[in-house]
């Protein structure tokens, strides 16, 4: 069995390099990539012999878990199906821990992980330069390899069974979003330390948790094993291990016993978001406003500006002679509280064609909710970058929670405030398909403007003296503003959904009147 | 159920006698067996209704016929529902068993003008007893929706269209209380009572009474700006009227617009639709939102597609549709969720003749089936030929309104309609378009 698997394995691997000239060509291409970064990190390693200790190990670490991650995140967010899916042999009857045996083993000869192994070639030779016992660095590698290879195999055959129906170029961008999300703060907080030639206490913080993660846990045995103590590392290591083939396991098994469900020929098929977003009112008004946030300038101008305006406002308190550190605190908050306020006009901009959401008699919530779903999605990666550069330039890392808990007040207050006043207070916007700056003659929408703007100030004042008290000294406050801007926020956005969803209900059809004169 | 407020209490009186004040003057009622019996009057249904007519889930089925004796104070009218229980005349209980019938109280202004309504469309015996005095005067007014004598092929061969209501309507001078609203699966598709919009200044709509039967194509003609546009965005539930009541299918549309709004599919006329969405969105958006399951909606939007000839058109986004495909697909969208009836406002303009053709008989497929069409047009001929029931609405009322042949009389409806919107007047003062300049 695992013979005739692995030979498939290779003949798999040599025919990727068949076929026309363009997919040689490219196929080459790809390879001398991967070959050219593969020496770029082997001679990086190399170099690291003569650092110290801590320096060289810390950055093994973080550079292990990251491969790691990147193992298990690359099936999710897209690629090829694979070729050697266990329940491609469902009809040879193969027993299920023989098949994920087999099909682990011959996953070893891809070209990722004979880079992956190279790699930990050369980083076994820089621990054993750093002085770790050589039985030591071999058992950490192979653990290493091992868990990167079941997490890209169990992710891979857990994307294709629960993704395989929502994959489209929607959904593997709001994936891309998230991973945004989630590097660029690390990046940040990265970029953000001081070196000067030894580890700085942050990060050494951070390693120390990220040695007791299933990522990083097997690249942490070596350095644990200098300084004592590496039985943490070597039981999360081994355990996620066990864990993983566990699981491999019970996937294989459960694809060997169950049958694939037909893929309806016409489903889904150029919906766009709507096949993304759940089948739902509230999901189909979703849909339906991602696409007009992405397609309509009117929507685009907005959250073009907002960022734009926020970091200016930095601008003239640095000429009048705040210094940097507290003028860099502005941007993300003002972001914030601007991105909330984004949608206290929504309706209007959907002009007369708010009618069949008001014939369809769907719920009033289900309106509002669907309707901050655009503005959040764009909204809460732009703030994931703010805050931590915000962070970042001002210099103390403890505010980070503060920073967040302020900006997630302004920003859901905003929305909560936004989906009362939309309904209580439309004023007349640019129609569809006018230009995003060819604004109608308006008598009113100041009270809406300045109400939403105002109240979610208003309502997030706790947040904010808390804030401040963080920022004159005080750590315990800034986890503090933490959880209080989060419950704050979270309380006025659900009321103001619910309350907005009843008026919604009950004034359609002055909103259409509106509509109509508008 | 929730009827409107003020009518609650009143229910619930009528339920604590409908039994005993229906029942029994009942069992002996002639009951000629019907051709057609009706699963649908289940006799399930009769505890139900007895028990709780509040609750009875009529959405299900529009012929459901319930019980309704709403009257303020149930001692001063208790011997009126006796007396015009003995009257009532039941035409077309398929069933052995009592049927509930419903015995209505009724104010006397609106029932007495049903009457003129249409000749041919009240068949059945109708009496009608003008009140006197304090005693109760019993009108029972025998409503056909849809007659089996009627001319009008289309509907004749459906039996579930035969559908008789009785309506015993009885009208007492001592009450003030105006009853009989509420979910009657017998009552008209649309009924309109006195219904009035103004727009600033401008009376847009002035009181007008309307009631268009179950299973019918109804159509709506005026001049530009007689306010058919406004009329029927009060029955879509787009615009609230300033005064009056709307009811569809028995479900008043101020008192409980979900559920009324669920039985409509709606056509606007010059309103925008999402149209940055593709045809395929666009039907799908439509569906979700009347909360169909994706799946359904999806197929239900292939055939749809299908059959207004749109399938090759639904990648593109509606916006680059023409004028005629995007009232298609918005017809389209009006159906996916399989209305009762339909509120089509200038359906047929710029569609062009095929589409026309297809899209008239889709509706008459759907109106033969006991589906309500009421349409807006500018064209005569095309409401002469299809509709069964018109109304001439000129300046926001209701000049005309009957069969086709009632309302034309001895002229083509075309010069009725001329006739009615006040003739055409000498055009002067336009001496010097006839003096060519070059």
């Amino acid at each position: 069995m695992a013979a005739h698997v692995l030979r498939l394995r290779f003949d798999l691997l040599i025919g990727s390099l068949r076929g026309d000239s363009r997919h040689v060509a490219r196929a080459a291409a790809v390879l001398i990539a991967l070959v050219a970064g593969l020496a770029a990190v082997v001679w990086g390693l190399v170099r690291l012999d003569d650092a110290l200790d801590e320096v060289a190990l810390t950055v093994t670490i973080v550079g292990g878990a990251a491969v790691t991650i990147g193992f298990f995140v690359t099936p999710l967010i897209g690629g090829p199906d694979d070729p050697l899916d266990p329940r491609r042999f469902a009809v040879f009857a193969p027993s299920p821990a023989r098949l994920a045996g087999s099909v682990l083993l011959a996953s070893v000869i891809s070209v990722p992980v004979l880079a992956l192994v190279v790699a930990g070639i050369a980083l076994a030779m820089l621990w054993s330069a750093h002085g770790v016992e050589a039985p030591v660095t071999v058992v950490s590698v192979v653990l290493g390899i091992l868990t990167c290879v079941l997490f890209a195999k169990v992710s891979a055959a857990l994307a294709a069974r629960l993704l395989r129906h929502r994959r489209s170029r929607e959904l593997t961008g709001l994936f891309l979003v998230a991973l945004l999300v989630v590097v660029v703060p690390v990046v940040v907080f990265l970029a953000s330390l001081q070196w000067r030639g030894r580890v700085p206490t942050q990060l050494a913080e951070a390693v120390d948790i990220l040695a007791l993660t299933p990522f990083g846990a097997a690249w942490a045995i070596p350095w644990r094993s200098l300084e004592g103590g590496a039985g943490g590392p070597v039981l999360v290591a081994v355990v996620t291990v066990l864990a993983l083939a566990g699981i491999w396991w019970l996937v294989v098994r459960w694809l060997l016993t169950t049958t694939e469900r037909p893929l309806s020929s016409r489903a889904q098929r150029g919906l766009g978001w709507f096949a993304v977003t759940p089948g739902t009112p509230a999901g189909a008004v979703a849909a339906r406003s991602l696409i007009y946030w992405l397609r309509d300038p009117r929507y685009i101008v907005n959250f073009i500006i907002v960022p734009v305006s926020a970091i200016l406002t930095m601008v003239p308190l640095v000429v009048v002679g705040v210094p940097l550190p507290i003028a860099a605190l502005l941007p993300a908050p003002i972001m914030a509280l601007f991105f909330g306020w984004l949608a206290h006009n929504d309706l209007a901009y959907d002009s007369t064609a708010l009618w069949m959401h008001i014939a369809s008699a769907m719920r009033g919530a289900a309106d509002r909710l669907g309707r901050l779903v655009p503005v959040t999605l764009i909204a809460v990666p732009l703030l994931a970058i703010a805050i931590p550069v915000t962070v970042g330039l001002h210099g103390r890392w403890a505010l980070l929670p503060a920073m967040v808990g302020i900006c997630a007040s302004l920003f859901l207050c905003g929305l909560g405030l936004s989906s009362l006043s939309s309904v209580l207070a439309p004023y007349p916007a640019s129609r569809p398909g006018d230009g995003p700056f060819q604004q109608p003659q308006r008598t009113g929408g100041a009270l809406s403007q300045a109400g939403v703007l105002g109240g979610a100030l208003a309502l997030s004042a706790p947040v904010l003296w808390w804030g401040w008290i963080a920022l004159t000294g005080d750590d315990e406050a800034a986890w503090t503003a933490f959880w209080g801007g989060l419950a704050i926020g979270a309380a006025v956005l659900a009321i103001g959904i619910l309350l907005g969803g009843w008026f919604f209900e009950r004034r359609g059809g002055r909103l259409m009147e509106f509509a109509e004169s508008a | 159920m929730p009827i409107e407020t003020p009518e609650d209490p009143v229910d619930a009186g009528g339920d604590i006698r409908g039994p005993d004040a229906v029942d029994q003057p009942l069992a002996p009622a002639p009951r000629p067996p019907r051709p057609a019996p009706r699963k649908k009057r289940s006799p399930a249904r009769k505890p139900a209704a007895s028990a709780q007519a509040v609750s009875e889930p009529e959405v299900v089925e529009p012929e459901v016929v319930e019980p309704e004796v709403v009257e303020p104070e149930p001692e001063v009218v208790e011997p009126v529902v006796v007396e015009p229980v003995v009257v009532e005349p039941v035409v077309g209980e398929p069933e052995p068993e009592p049927e509930v019938v419903v015995p209505e109280v009724v104010e006397p202004e609106p029932e007495v003008v049903e009457p003129e309504v249409s000749a041919p469309e009240v068949s059945a015996p109708e009496v009608i007893a003008a009140s006197d005095a304090p005693t109760a005067v019993l009108v029972p007014d025998v409503e056909i929706v849809e007659t089996a004598p009627d001319p009008d092929p289309v509907i004749a061969p459906e039996p579930a269209s035969e559908d008789v209501a009785v309506d015993a309507i009885a009208v007492d001078a001592g009450s003030s209380v105006l009853s009989g609203v509420g979910a009657d699966a017998d009552a008209p598709a649309v009924r309109l009572r006195g219904v009035a919009k103004s727009f600033g200044e401008t009376r847009a709509v002035d009181a007008i009474d309307l009631s268009i039967p179950a299973g019918t194509f109804y159509g709506i003609v005026g001049p530009n700006g007689a306010g058919k546009t406004t009329t029927l965005s009060m029955i879509a539930g787009l615009l609230r009227p300033d005064r009056g009541t709307i009811e569809v299918a028995g479900v008043d549309l101020a008192g409980d617009p979900a559920r009324a709004k669920r039985m409509m599919g709606i056509l606007p006329d010059r309103l925008r639709t999402f149209d940055r969405l593709t045809g395929r969105q666009l039907l799908h958006y439509y569906g979700v939102l009347r909360g169909l399951a994706p799946a359904v909606v999806e197929s239900r939007a292939a055939d749809l597609a299908r059959a207004f000839d749109l399938s090759a058109a639904l990648g593109r986004t509606v916006a680059d549709y023409s004028a005629g495909m995007t009232k298609k697909v918005m017809l389209a969208g009006a159906m996916i969720h399989s209305p009762r009836v339909l509120v089509l406002d200038e359906p047929f303009e710029a569609v062009d003749p095929v589409s026309s053709a297809i899209i008239l008989d889709i509706l008459k497929a759907y109106v033969a089936h006991g589906g309500t069409v009421v349409l807006s047009s500018h064209g005569m001929d095309l409401v002469e030929r299809v509709c069964e029931g018109v109304a001439v609405v000129v300046a926001g009322q209701v000049l005309a309104e009957g069969s086709v042949d009632e309302v034309r009389g001895e002229l083509t409806l075309e010069q009725r309609f001329i006739e009615l919107a006040g003739g055409l007047s000498d055009v002067e003062g336009l001496e010097w378009l006839h003096t060519f300049s070059g």
